[in-house]
């Protein structure tokens, strides 16, 4: 079996591998860390510790969840607050999780009301051992409004309370930034300013996944109301990776430390925030699914990647991407790629040619006899929208041609891709 | 044992018909549709399921197969649908009828009702045989606002429905629930009535304004050496009887069945889930030109049914049956204490007026000489399944509903 060192430095801290799980359910006490940890992940964000007087309340039931076709999952909604556990009872277990475990991170994910818990939490957990703080600046549903996204998405409060934590705690300090927010550089930088060491996101996205048709009320249903809340699992991967992508390439952020989180499930997932620059990931909604033996696969398929790649260390690849992600407006528009059919490989199911008259240009032709497409190059437009819809992969990107009046070599042209050409 | 016997294979959940549909590839022009006998529409109803319209796909069904959930059970799929299906060019072909039963179970659970029977036009059809043609071809006039009457000479409706098809296949709730909604739909059965005896044809066609005969091949073939032997009893009637008792029958240790179609099947099969210790199947056609379709082949050997292929029985002494190869010198002597003939079925047109040849009248088509008679079912021109016989029941109604009203809408 292939062994690669996954070892990153983020924040100062060696983590032995960049995977870890987020503040959640998953990592709730001592016991579920320590199942993790000998599953293979290299550090926790504990479950999100509050100050002894805000009471948590849950409800029942408190979740939800996408589906599409057959699959589950799709997307997850959840109600959940922070840590009902004691104070106490949390601290002790960081305390246990550290001595027990000297090699992994133990993470300690904090909310305060106001500035005073949040530098008595700060403390509080540097006492108890933890490695890092990360500050939860983003949960969508918390009962008061002084705490979770309503603060996150007001960058003086963010900055404010950053400069507490720092005030609590020497410890390095990741601020976890809310998705529910037209442009997060404004409080990513408050977060910097007041102090933090990095960004951790992203946190839930306000959602309505469901509703009960026959009741007229969301899901899930509380005694029969329901509200808004966050949306996480795979259907909002690609939420977090423009927000961690425009964190990047901001003015003066172009080495912002980020720990990704969003819908990371497999080692592509994984990477795929790694190369837009996360150094360490945060994993929950997956976790829920499958559990914690999820992380064999994503550490194994890095280290093949890695391998494939010629890349001897993790920290080579982080941010990588970023250079070719432009503004649209930057992006070559002088070229048009064909698709090319394979008759061989086409098992005549007729997709390419309703999609293509159904939502791209009618350029192509459907034999009835033969049951084979046919492009007509007079109307294809090179959208690939027929290439994306067959099943079998008998569409890859063919002729490439200059537009009329356009200057260009058609061979330098680059569009491959393993989705696109098969 | 008999609980083996009426225990019917669970289907699918709500979760796995949607993992199924979803690797339908929701084909243009879809060719399952265009291979189904009935028109059901299979492409149809699978991409309703895929998007979790249940209700509209039952629909599509039973507006087009009076007997979906029949036939989502019994139909050979493998030979039409399913042979057509495009997800074969990748690995296995979508299992159709496992959605259609999904489907139809929903329809039956959800009370759902939905043919409408037609503002009525003034005609009376008399129809002869509750068989699934039979049963269509009401399904369709009723539709289209004729008044039908049904005349089965036997105590129960359903023709082979009900007295051919193993419990464990077709359940006969499901037979009872589908010809419920047919008589709910307004169609009147007059059961224990043979048309040629009891009534006779001049009567009917004195009666009615057209007469359809769809008196399937109700009566079992036999073969002179079995005449007269005792412990010998034919393939539909063993069927019958242990559908009618439910599986609540004793039968011996040792039965020899005699054929290779789909019947010898039911029949070997049937006799191995009632607990028989050895069944062994003497089939004339050698392996490779089996008539019994793959999945009823595979069930038998499944149940542990010893087949032996390519032997004609020669002769019966005592209960001793003697066996030759078609092909080569070999000969095979068989004590059994029963054996059961599935060595085809045959039409009884006693009083009817027609004829037929090999199990059909020598014509294509429904109208006979007879102008006012039609044909259809298993006695007409075309493939002896259900599904035909649903797309049979279709035709005859469409034809009629030609000649008297000339093709003009009854609105
Ligand atoms: C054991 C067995 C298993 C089968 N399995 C399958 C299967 O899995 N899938 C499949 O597609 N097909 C199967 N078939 C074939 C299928 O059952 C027939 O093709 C179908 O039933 C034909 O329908 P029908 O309406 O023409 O005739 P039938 O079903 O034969 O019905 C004819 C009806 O007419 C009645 N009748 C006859 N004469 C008179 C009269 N003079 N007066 C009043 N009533 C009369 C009979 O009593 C009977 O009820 C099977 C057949 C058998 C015997
Ligand atoms: C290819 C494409 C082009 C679109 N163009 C427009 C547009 O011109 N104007 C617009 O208001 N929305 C446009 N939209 C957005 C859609 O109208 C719609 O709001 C969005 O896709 C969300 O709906 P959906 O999840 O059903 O796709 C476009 C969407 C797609 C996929
Ligand atoms: S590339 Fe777009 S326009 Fe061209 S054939 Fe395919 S779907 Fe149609
Ligand atoms: S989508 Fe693919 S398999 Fe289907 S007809 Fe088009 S090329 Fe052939
Ligand atoms: S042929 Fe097969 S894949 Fe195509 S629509 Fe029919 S069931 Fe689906």
């Amino acid at each position: 079996m292939i062994n690669k060192d996954l070892g990153i430095d983020f924040l100062g801290v060696h983590f032995e591998n960049p995977f870890c799980l987020s503040s959640s359910p998953v990592d709730n006490c001592y016991e579920m860390c320590a199942k993790a940890f000998d599953e293979g992940w290299g550090g926790v964000v504990f479950k999100t510790i509050g100050p002894e007087h805000f009471k948590i309340d849950e409800v029942s039931p408190r979740f939800d969840e996408l589906t599409k076709e057959g699959t589950p999952f799709v997307g997850f909604k959840n109600m959940e607050q922070i840590a009902e556990h004691p104070l106490q009872e949390n601290l002790d277990d960081l305390t246990k999780l550290k001595k027990n475990y000297p090699n992994k991170i133990v993470i300690a994910s904090i909310m305060g009301t106001n500035e005073d818990d949040w530098v008595e939490l700060a403390r509080l957990v540097t006492e108890a051992g933890a490695d890092m703080i990360e500050m939860n600046l983003s949960c969508p549903q918390m009962t008061s409004h002084a705490m979770g996204s309503d603060v996150g998405t007001n960058p003086a409060l963010v900055k404010k309370y950053c400069a507490a934590v720092k005030r609590g705690s020497d410890l390095p300090m990741m601020a976890k930034m809310t998705p529910n927010i037209t442009d997060m550089v404004p409080a990513a930088k408050a977060a910097m300013d007041g102090g933090a060491d990095g960004i951790a996101t992203i946190n839930t996205v306000k959602s309505v996944a469901n509703l009960d048709l026959d009741k007229k009320v969301a899901l899930p249903i509380v005694n029969g109301k329901s509200s808004i809340s966050g949306f996480s699992g795979k259907a909002v991967k690609p939420i977090a990776l423009r927000f961690i992508q425009q964190l990047r390439v901001a003015a003066g952020m172009e080495q912002l430390p980020i720990s990704g989180i969003g819908g990371i499930e497999t080692w592509e997932d994984a990477v795929e925030f790694i190369l837009l620059g996360s150094t360490t990931l945060q994993v929950t909604t997956a976790v829920m699914q499958y559990g914690y033996r999820i992380v064999e696969d994503m550490k194994n398929g890095l280290m093949h990647y890695m391998e494939e790649q010629g890349v001897d260390h993790l920290s080579d690849l982080v941010g990588i991407a970023n250079k070719n992600i432009l503004p649209a407006e930057d992006l070559d528009r002088d070229y048009k790629v064909y698709p090319k059919i394979d008759w061989d490989k086409c098992i005549g199911c007729g997709r390419c040619f309703i999609s293509c008259f159904d939502g791209a240009h009618q350029a192509i032709t459907w034999d009835e006899k033969t049951r084979r497409p046919s492009v007509d190059y007079s109307k294809c437009v090179g959208c690939q929208l027929c290439n994306l819809v067959c099943p079998v992969g008998a569409i890859s990107t063919g002729k490439i041609e200059m537009k009329p009046g356009r200057q260009g070599n058609v061979e330098d042209i680059d569009i491959e891709s393993v989705r696109l050409t098969h | 044992m008999s609980n083996n016997y009426t225990k019917e294979d669970s289907g699918y959940t709500m979760t796995t018909v949607a993992e199924e549909a979803a690797r339908c590839l929701l084909c243009h022009d879809a060719p399952c549709t265009k291979a189904c006998p009935a028109g059901t529409d299979p492409a149809r109803f699978i991409r309703s399921v895929r998007f979790r319209n249940i209700k509209g796909a039952a629909e599509t069904i039973r507006e087009n197969n009076a007997l979906g959930a029949i036939c989502a059970r019994v139909c050979p799929t493998e030979k039409y649908c399913e042979l057509a299906c495009s997800r074969s060019g990748i690995d296995v072909p979508i299992d159709i009828g496992g959605i259609q039963r999904y489907v139809t179970d929903f329809e039956q659970q959800a009370g759902m009702k939905i043919l409408e029977k037609g503002k009525s036009n003034g005609l009376k059809i008399a129809i002869v045989g509750s068989g699934p043609a039979g049963l269509q071809s009401a399904t369709t006039l009723l539709e289209k606002g004729y008044a039908v009457d049904i005349y089965e000479k036997n105590t129960k409706p359903g023709g082979y429905l009900t007295y051919g098809i193993p419990e464990y296949r077709l359940p006969q709730n499901i037979v009872d629930y589908e010809i419920k909604r047919i008589t709910d739909l307004g169609a009147t059965l007059h059961l224990n009535t043979a048309i040629g005896s009891d009534i006779t044809m001049d009567q009917l066609k004195a009666d009615y304004d057209s007469v359809i005969l769809a008196v399937g091949a109700s009566e079992a073939k036999m073969l002179p050496m079995f005449d007269d032997q005792a412990n010998v009893e034919t393939a539909v009637d063993f069927l019958a009887r242990v559908k009618d008792a439910k599986g609540e029958v004793t039968e011996p240790d040792n039965v020899v069945v005699v054929g290779g179609g789909d019947v010898a099947m039911d029949v070997s099969t049937t006799l191995k889930r009632l607990g028989v210790k050895h069944v062994t199947d003497m089939v004339y056609e050698e392996f490779a030109e089996f008539r019994a379709s793959k999945k009823e082949l595979a069930g038998t050997q499944k149940a542990g049914v010893t087949i032996v292929d390519g032997y004609v029985p020669e002769s019966m002494t005592g209960n001793e049956v003697t066996f030759k190869h078609r092909k080569i010198d070999a000969e095979m002597k068989i004590k059994a204490d029963k054996v059961i003939l599935a060595i085809g079925q045959q039409v009884n047109t006693d009083g009817l007026g027609i004829t037929t040849k090999r199990g059909e009248v020598p014509f294509i088509g429904y109208q006979t000489q007879d102008p006012k008679v039609y044909v259809t079912g298993d006695i007409a021109h075309g493939d002896k399944t259900v599904v035909w016989a649903v797309r049979k029941g279709k035709e005859v109604a469409e034809e009629i509903d030609k000649t008297l009203m000339g093709g003009r809408q009854n609105d």
